[in-house]
């Protein structure tokens, strides 16, 4: 029962992590509190992994290690500390204070979303279940508010991140190509998007979100 | 159950293209080398994927690598959509990006990463729609977007970069909706089978669907709905749509239009199967409808308000996609059946019409329907088949639009939905007034005396005067294994294993055979 | 049942009258520009060779009405062919009438017209044979589809031919005519979704098949597609906008057959559908009579030539409604004026536009005020107009009297048990005798005297088009007694 209280301790640090993500200035900045983030993501899989004595479960806690903590985290921070808008802050449209009310209001939502579940295998880790519901809406509302075209990336991350621990906290037995699948993507979608966003700034010489706007209607 | 290795040869014969178009270098010979590769490729996708087709309408079930890829007759038809507009817009390629790298628009290594991409773009939509494997599923759509945005911004226009950039990011954005929703399915499943390798499989869960969690599985289909469907183009997650669309070089936008949006519609159908089996019908049904019809409401006024060229024909597509969606709300065999109908002609039709577009870039230099004024005049052929890909796609016979239109409709009366059917059709209205507008405006009228005579290449009209003779035969018959395939594939998304419950609108079991009896008298008729 | 030989050759040679005709047009489209009219002329004698041998055909085989299917799934018909008295007579009009249209198009595109001189483009002579074949298909059509699918063609060619002059104007005018028709198709839809919901099939003659409720829905359905394409009031504003079309087009579409269509199928409707409750009779008839008091005062203020005759064609058709509705009354003989009054105005109204059409050729306008002293000046041109005038006002021994005489006695003689429908026949009635005043007084004017100015420098009018006039002012004074024959 106690590693049971680990995982969800540690799905709750998650929380905080991805806040600091969103709001700290500066991509690079936030590359680096990506990285922490992935990091105890990755702790949460070993515990979970202890837990229910899953073999694949390590296995994805390596790869996840190699792939989040490592490489996304390490495109991100070269392809992003060349870029810099200091006119946008830390891009949010959102006061710090609004963005974690708010933070705490999705999560209590999530809660009450995931107390509707029945499954057997979500009854102890329901607080992560719902930790993990929450990052995943925590990334969208970071896209939604960024006017920072890189830290809307940063959203994406978190969303992804949301699924992989959900994916881990209800079927911890699926299988290792599974995980190597969803991993190989996010890092292609990520070093896509950091290379589309380089060359938006190299033409646009800015970053804001608002900028793009010659195509409407 | 029949193991075969086609789908793996059409799976891993683009990628293998790709990857060689990118080893060759872009300079002098090698840019016609990366085209001969390019014609093999997309040539060989569209032999192996009536093959599969041919196989399955002979009733098989093709599976290969432990059943992770997996063609039934649903796939069959969205592989055989890929195939035949996957080869002709790469035939189409070839000139039309021949005439960009001429104009100065694309410079060699922009060409080769073109051809590269397209290859990679095909491989990545074969996957989506043989993998059986529910995660690969989302994988491979998730990779649809890495792989065409390149092909999105390929110019590298301000206006591109900006509708690549909104295409990746509300893209990914979505399909990680998708993989949420994926993940809620697999746990689902896997937690009730107590097999995690097998729960992975469409086919299990196709199976097994019964068993299943109702809130989780409800919750795993809005979320899948909500991430497939931002790639379907499905309002309101369609906004990258008409960017994406415009800003795409003309036969990407035919791709886009004509087989991405399928593709991903595929995958809402693959889970509205599993969700009509667990929770029955009606909630599933219920979603569809109300974002087809909303997006059929909110599309046909932006699609006739628009000024651009491709913008509207992109709007269209959104209409068209709320329309299929509309066929799947309905539900029941015929509604399901009129869908994957619509499906199959829209993309005919609009592949038709972005090639057209293309035409129109070429001679005009600009999408501006303000602008383009007297095609008719200056490149006879072209108006010739813009004219008609309007007329098809305004839903007016005799073109297949026309006939998948009807089907949706009566359809949706039969379902008592007479009051929602009667919108539908004055909005679709609507839609006939803007095509109109553009066949007016643009293909008729005096053209400006600026704008040189003569028409684009043959090799840019050939593509296209073949996909018109593929509108109009499967607008005035469907032929048989159309019909057979779409029959089985009803009978797959709705469950319904009883071999009566064949689904075409006139049920019975013989059709095909009939069709095939009562065709020639009518062939004689178009042949002429 | 039997098909003997000669049955399966009249349906042949129906089938020859939809497919020659889109045969003719892919000709024309890959032909060399030149060759397009000629061919265009080939073609519609041959249709026209084909469907006198399918009247041949009809009476040898004792005038019995078969069906044939073309596509069938299953037990459901798709398309198929209905060879009977209604079907024949109508397609012998619409198809002579093309045929016609076709050789008078032939001068009246040149360089020589006044009012709009330009050659014909092969796109005209395409879309004028797709047009007829269309029309022969919808007529011969023995399922609801295949209506709607010939309905469709229609809208699209009309479009594509009253917008040949291209000019903005006239492009607003085509679009208008086809979304208001689309629009209409719509009652065509629900009709064929609701028989094949009801019946599993989509043959016309299922209706009888109906309960009383979704026979009125569906033959309602059906009225209102056919108010659309015969330009009724709610949705008439079509017509009269038409009229930019070229002349010969607008005497085929606007009088002998796109706005036929309508009223052609509402016919058909009533013929299959056996017993029809009376609420239907009565929609029909009161927006018959709405229509036609709407049409009449909007004559009054015309000047320009075809609009007025536009407004005439609105008042005409809600005749033959009026005339269809009576007949849901239990009255065979307003159905059979109605439906010889379709032939009968198709013939008259063709000749009335092509007058006008000889007039913008030979004076370059069509401005009644302008046109006086017609007779003086070309004495076939004044013949013309005077026979025209009175085969559509209705007075005897032209054609529009004894179909419209045939209207009137049938609906008073149901008037007996239905006296509402007493006070309609008084209107209709009163206008028939203010359309008679109305022609009269431009008879007066335009055609006795000293020729105005623009007549008097009229060009000599081509032998082409002098054929076609005679050849329909002789139809004028015998084909209502084809048709009464014809009919029974």
């Amino acid at each position: 029962m106690f590693d049971f209280q680990l995982i969800n301790g540690l799905a709750g640090l998650l929380i905080v992590t991805s806040l600091l993500v969103i709001l700290s200035r500066g991509p690079a900045n936030s590359a680096r509190f990506y990285a922490l983030q992935s990091f105890i993501l990755v702790l949460t899989f070993l515990a979970l992994a202890k837990e229910t004595g899953s073999r694949e479960l390590y296995l994805w806690s390596a790869s996840a290690f190699v792939t989040k903590v490592i490489l996304v985290p390490a495109i991100m921070y070269r392809a992003f500390s060349k870029l810099d808008d200091p006119r946008l802050g830390s891009g949010e449209t959102m006061s710090p204070a609004v963005s974690v009310i708010l933070a705490a209001g999705v999560v209590i939502l999530c809660f009450w979303v995931v107390s509707g579940v029945a499954l057997p295998a979500a009854e102890a880790i329901k607080p992560a279940l719902a930790v993990s519901l929450a990052h995943f809406f925590l990334g969208l509302a970071c896209i939604v508010t960024q006017r920072n075209i890189l830290k809307q990336v940063f959203g994406y991350c978190l969303m992804e991140n949301g699924s992989h621990l959900t994916l881990a906290l209800l079927a911890a037995k699926a299988p290792e190509l599974v995980e190597v699948g969803i991993a190989t993507d996010a890092i292609f979608a990520v070093a896509i998007m950091a290379m589309l966003g380089t060359r938006i700034f190299l033409t646009f010489h800015s970053l804001d979100a608002r900028k793009l706007t010659t195509l409407k209607g | 159950m029949v193991f075969s290795n086609l789908p793996l040869l059409i799976l891993f014969g683009p990628l293998l293209a790709a990857l060689a178009i990118l080893l060759v270098p872009s300079r002098g010979f090698g840019l016609r080398l990366i085209e001969l590769i390019h014609t093999v490729s997309i040539a060989a996708v569209a032999v192996l994927a009536l093959a599969i087709a041919s196989d399955v309408v002979d009733g098989a079930h093709l599976t290969a690598f432990d059943d992770w890829f997996a063609v039934d007759a649903l796939g069959a038809i969205f592989v055989s959509v890929i195939g035949v507009v996957g080869f002709l817009t790469g035939l189409y390629s070839l000139s039309y990006i021949r005439h960009e790298l001429r104009d100065g628009e694309l410079d060699p290594a922009k060409v080769k990463s073109y051809y590269g991409f397209f290859s990679l773009f095909l491989f990545t939509m074969v996957l989506a729609t043989i993998a059986n494997n529910i995660v690969l599923m989302w994988v491979a759509i998730e990779a649809t977007t890495l792989g065409s945005a390149f092909l999105v911004g390929c110019y590298g226009r301000k206006s591109s970069l900006e509708a690549a950039w909104k295409y990746v990011i509300i893209c990914t954005v979505g399909v990680a909706f998708g993989l949420y929703g994926t993940v809620l399915a697999y746990a689902n499943a896997s937690d009730v089978l107590g097999n995690a390798d097998s729960a992975i499989l469409w086919t299990t869960l196709a199976a097994h669907a019964t068993a299943l969690d109702p809130m989780l599985a409800k919750l795993s289909f809005v979320f899948v709905l909500i991430g497939f469907g931002t790639k379907a183009g499905l309002f309101p997650m369609s906004a990258w749509l008409p960017d994406a669309h415009s800003e795409a070089p003309s036969p990407v936008s035919a791709l886009l239009s004509g087989v991405l949006l399928k593709c991903a519609l595929l995958v809402v159908i693959r889970y509205y199967a599993i969700t009509v089996r667990a929770v029955g019908p009606e909630f599933p049904q219920m979603i569809v409808l109300i974002l087809g019809t909303l997006s059929i409401l909110v599309a046909a006024p932006l699609f006739f308000v628009q000024k651009d060229l491709k913008r509207k024909l992109a709007y269209s597509s959104i209409e068209h996609v709320g329309l299929i969606a509309v066929g799947l709300g309905v539900g029941g065999p015929l509604g399901v059946a009129a869908a994957l109908l619509h499906a199959i002609n829209h993309s005919l039709a609009k592949a038709l019409m972005f090639c057209g577009s293309g035409n129109v870039l070429m001679k005009f230099h600009t999408r501006d329907l303000d602008r383009v004024k007297g095609l008719m005049r200056v490149a006879p052929v072209s108006g010739v088949l813009l004219l008609f890909g309007c007329l098809a796609l305004a839903g007016l016979p005799p073109f297949n639009v026309f006939v998948s239109e009807f089907m949706v409709f009566t359809a949706g009366m039969k379902a008592g939905y007479l009051w929602l059917m009667l919108l539908c059709a004055l909005f679709f209205t609507i839609t006939v007034a803007g095509f109109i507008q553009i066949v007016a405006g643009s293909v008729l009228g005096k053209a400006a005396d600026a704008t040189p005579e003569g028409d684009v290449g043959v090799a840019a009209l050939a593509p296209m005067g073949i996909l018109l003779v593929l509108v109009i035969v499967t607008g005035v018959t469907i032929p048989g294994p159309i019909l057979r395939l779409v029959g089985d594939a009803t009978a797959i998304v709705t469950g319904d294993s009883t071999p009566v419950a064949f689904a075409m609108p006139w049920a019975t079991q013989a059709a095909p055979a009939e069709v095939a009896l009562a065709g020639p008298q009518l062939h004689t008729e178009t042949k002429r | 049942m039997m098909t003997s030989v000669s049955d399966s050759m009249t349906m042949t040679l129906a089938l020859a009258t939809i497919v020659l005709p889109f045969g003719g047009a892919a000709l024309i489209a890959c032909a060399p520009g030149k060759a397009s009219k000629w061919l265009c002329q080939i073609f519609a004698l041959a249709t026209v060779a084909s469907i006198l041998g399918v009247v041949a055909g009809f009476v040898e085989a004792g005038r019995a009405g078969a069906t044939q299917d073309l596509i069938r799934i299953g037990r459901t018909e798709i398309l198929g062919l209905t060879v009977d008295a209604l079907s024949v007579l109508i397609a012998v009009a619409v198809i002579v009438i093309g045929f016609l249209v076709a050789v008078y198009s032939a001068s009246y595109l040149t360089m020589g017209n006044r009012e709009h001189p330009a050659v014909g483009r092969p796109r005209y002579y395409a879309f004028l044979l797709v047009f007829i074949g269309a029309m022969s298909g919808l007529v011969f059509s023995s399922t609801i589809t295949g209506q709607l699918f010939f309905f469709e063609i229609t809208g699209g060619c009309s479009w594509a031919l009253i917008g040949y002059y291209e000019t903005p104007k006239v492009l607003r005018s085509a679009a208008k005519a086809l979304l208001i028709t689309h629009v209409a198709s719509i009652g065509l839809y629900v009709a064929a979704a609701l028989l094949f919901l009801d019946t599993g099939t989509f043959a016309i003659a299922a209706i009888a098949d109906l309960s009383d409720g979704s026979k009125v829905v569906v033959i309602l359905s059906l009225l209102f597609a056919a108010w659309g394409k015969s330009a009724q009031v709610p949705l008439h504003m079509w017509l009269p906008d038409a009229m930019e079309a070229p002349t010969p087009i607008s005497a085929y579409l606007h009088a002998a057959s796109m706005v036929k269509v309508g009223v052609y199928i509402f016919a058909r409707a009533l013929l299959s559908a056996g017993a029809v409750p009376h609420v239907v009779g009565w929609v029909g008839a009161t927006m018959a009579i709405v229509t036609l008091v709407y049409g009449f005062l909007l004559y009054l203020p015309q000047v320009d030539m075809k609009r007025l005759l536009a407004y005439s064609t609105i008042t005409q058709l809600s005749y033959i409604f009026l005339g269809l509705s009576l007949s849901v009354f239990g009255s065979h003989l307003a159905f059979q004026g109605a439906v010889a009054h379709i032939f009968n105005h198709a013939f008259a109204k063709t000749l009335f536009f092509l007058v006008a059409g000889a007039l913008s050729y030979t004076t370059g306008t069509r401005m009644l005020p302008s046109l006086r002293g017609i007779v003086t000046k070309n004495p076939l041109l004044g013949i013309a107009f005077v026979v025209a005038a009175l085969a559509i006002a209705g007075v005897p021994p032209f054609n529009g009297f004894f179909s419209k005489f045939a209207i009137f006695s049938g609906g008073f003689a149901v008037a007996q048990e239905n006296l509402l429908l007493l006070p309609m026949l008084v209107i209709a009635l009163l206008e028939s005798i203010g359309c008679f005043a109305w022609f009269l007084k431009w008879i007066g004017y335009s055609i006795p005297g000293k020729p105005s100015d623009a007549v008097a420098s009229a060009q000599p009018l081509p032998m082409g088009m002098q054929v076609v006039l005679v050849a329909l002012m002789v139809a004028t004074l015998c084909s209502s007694f084809i048709a009464a024959s014809w009919l029974g």
